[in-house]
């Protein structure tokens, strides 16, 4: 069997995987045999975090990757939350054995070829649910009841910016890993991933880094403003339309204070710096804003300081990001599981990589569900900002047609 | 020298805790866990930005009214409301709200600190304000936004007290590092 058919029958199987965008290098990772999966809650989470403060990959396929969900990034600030009535995992951790890195060619990394080959199973069947309208929540109305409030919020001071979720929903049986490839080649985002489980699926087409380390350097890149390519043809008038509109332009330098903030709890005193300030990439149906900012990490840093410091990451939530969770916690109904939360891998406590999981699909309990969200501006209505949600959740509901 | 910064659970007290470090030994403790040794321990007292309204924070405003002739203090943004609230001062909701933003704002000649009639660009994060007039005997308003005339800086001329209703902390104050120290090398 060469790799190309080892690959095909992979992805053919019901084996777990998990496939990784790396756009540094501008092609796939999948990882596989998983010899660890660890299912994170509030009450094992540091002592997982301090087991990794001491982890360090020597095998190219070894590592840890995984997620945190949202609500057990909320409980580890001690905030409460929803209680979510389906038992879906607050965060998991899978060690893989092998690695496949998917570019012109295929490399496989692994521990045993003969093991893998052995593991791989004949195409399973999938059941086809008819069933597919996509539901919405909340309604308009409770979407606008929620809005109002908060704006009030706003004009009191309480919170400087706040951003809204909404959810999509539907039934539909998915096949992952075609799914997630068919989207790449329409919206390659550089923080894409897919995981497909027999409990749960994800595809995700994040667009936002929030934090690489190297070393003993930490850069996060946060996204703060978005704009329809509908009514904006390329870059540089993208720029513009970033610098002439009030609105995406404060959000953004409130995130950049933000995101400062964030960083100085973990680095030395005086070495985050603003790297590029609010520049835009493009996307399949829109342009972002987006800054890198980066600080040197105190030395003995832990992991679980990092966590706690960074995530979840203030671009989705809003500023000051403690007091805004307790107002979205306050008014939300829906648990956010996988969505806000943040995925990546880590090689050792100088070498990971943190997303924040927006853009994405989860597929649990014969369920599908897109999240997406957007701030709420005193001058803007909440009609403009459910629209806004449209326009980012399209490409993904697109697949759920 | 001992600096002790209250942080208000803001999210940008660490960027202020960045240029705060550079003064003293700093030591960051949560509104809701100062103990009295610890303030009593410090040579400055630093109220953070954070999210309401003075009154939310009774603990701040009880250390502020303890501590104010005996320790030199100092409020950034919030911070600056709570010196206001404990001066007898009204924090009031303003027209226009702004946050992440960077504005003109003009010293005048009762400042201790600053040359008279100077202009400096600061980055703002405030949906409230002082209310006017504001009487005190012993505090002074001693800057205001170019724009919309909102007081921007409190000094004390009897006390070592200096508030500033702007973050030199953000990114869109430029040199925000030299409001701090002309405000931590003065004595009253």
């Amino acid at each position: 069997m060469n790799n190309s058919a080892i690959l095909k029958s992979l992805l053919a199987s019901d084996k777990d995987i998990i496939i990784y965008r790396n756009s540094e290098k501008n092609n796939f990772e999948l990882y596989t045999d998983f010899i660890e999966k660890i299912n994170l809650n509030i009450n094992n989470l540091h002592k997982f975090l301090n087991k990794l403060d001491k982890f360090k990959a020597k095998k190219k396929y070894d590592c840890y990757i995984g997620f945190f969900g949202y609500e057990l990034l909320c409980k580890n600030l001690n905030l409460t939350v929803n209680k979510d009535k389906h038992a879906f995992p607050e965060g998991v951790f899978f060690r893989p054995q092998t690695k496949i890195v998917i570019d012109s060619k295929i490399d496989i990394f692994t521990k045993s070829k003969l093991d893998l080959i052995k593991s791989l199973k004949s195409l399973k069947n999938s059941k086809n649910i008819s069933k597919n309208k996509i539901k919405v929540s909340p309604s308009v109305e409770n979407y606008e009841k929620i809005f109002n409030k908060f704006k009030k919020n706003i004009k009191a001071g309480e919170t400087y910016q706040i951003k809204i979720a909404q959810k999509y929903s539907n039934k539909k049986d998915l096949d992952i890993a075609k799914l997630f490839f068919q989207l790449m080649k329409k919206n390659l985002s550089p923080e894409s991933f897919c995981i497909r489980t027999k409990e749960f699926n994800v595809i995700s087409c994040s667009p936002e880094n929030l934090f690489k380390v190297k070393g003993n350097k930490i850069v996060t890149s946060p996204i703060a403003g978005t704009v329809s390519r509908k009514k904006i043809k390329s870059t540089k008038q993208a720029r513009q339309f970033f610098e002439n509109n009030q609105k995406e332009d404060k959000e953004h330098n409130m995130i950049v204070d933000l995101e400062r903030n964030d960083l100085s709890r973990i680095t030395k005193p005086s070495s985050v710096k603003i790297q590029k300030l609010k520049f835009v990439q493009k996307y399949q149906y829109i342009y972002h804003n987006v800054s890198d900012i980066s600080g040197t990490l105190h030395e003995n840093v832990k992991l679980s300081q990092i966590v706690k410091a960074m995530m979840p990451g203030g671009s989705v939530i809003g500023c000051p990001k403690i007091n805004t969770l307790k107002l979205l916690n306050k008014e939300e109904k829906e648990p956010r599981r996988i969505y806000t939360g943040s995925f990546g891998y880590f090689r050792s406590i100088k070498d990971m990589r943190f997303n924040i999981i927006i853009r994405s699909i989860l597929n649990f309990n014969n369920n599908n569900e897109v999240f997406v969200a957007s701030g709420v501006i005193l001058d803007s209505t909440a009609k403009n900002e459910y629209h806004e949600n449209f326009l980012k959740a399209k490409s993904l509901l697109d697949l759920l047609k | 020298m001992k600096l002790l910064l209250i942080d208000h659970e803001d999210s940008f007290t660490y960027n202020l805790a960045h240029l705060l470090s550079s003064f003293g030994k700093l030591e960051v403790k949560n509104y809701y866990d100062v103990k009295e040794s610890t303030v009593k321990k410090s040579d400055i007292i630093i109220f953070s930005p954070g999210p309401g309204k003075p009154l939310d924070y009774p603990i701040s405003l009880e250390i502020y009214e303890k501590f104010k002739t005996k320790k030199k203090i100092i409020g950034i943004c919030l911070g600056f409301q709570l010196i206001a609230n404990g001066e007898g001062g009204i924090i009031s909701k303003q027209e226009k709200i702004f946050h992440g933003y960077q504005t003109y704002i003009r010293t005048n000649n009762k400042s201790l600190r600053f040359p008279n009639n100077h202009m400096y660009q600061v980055g703002r994060y405030h949906s409230l304000k002082l209310k006017e007039p504001f009487d005190s005997s012993s505090m002074h308003i001693t800057m205001r936004c170019e724009e919309t005339n909102v007081a921007m800086c409190l000094e004390s001329h009897t006390n070592d007290i200096c508030g500033l209703q702007f973050h030199p902390d953000s990114f869109l104050t430029p040199n925000g590092k030299q409001f701090i120290s002309k405000i931590i090398q003065l004595k009253k």
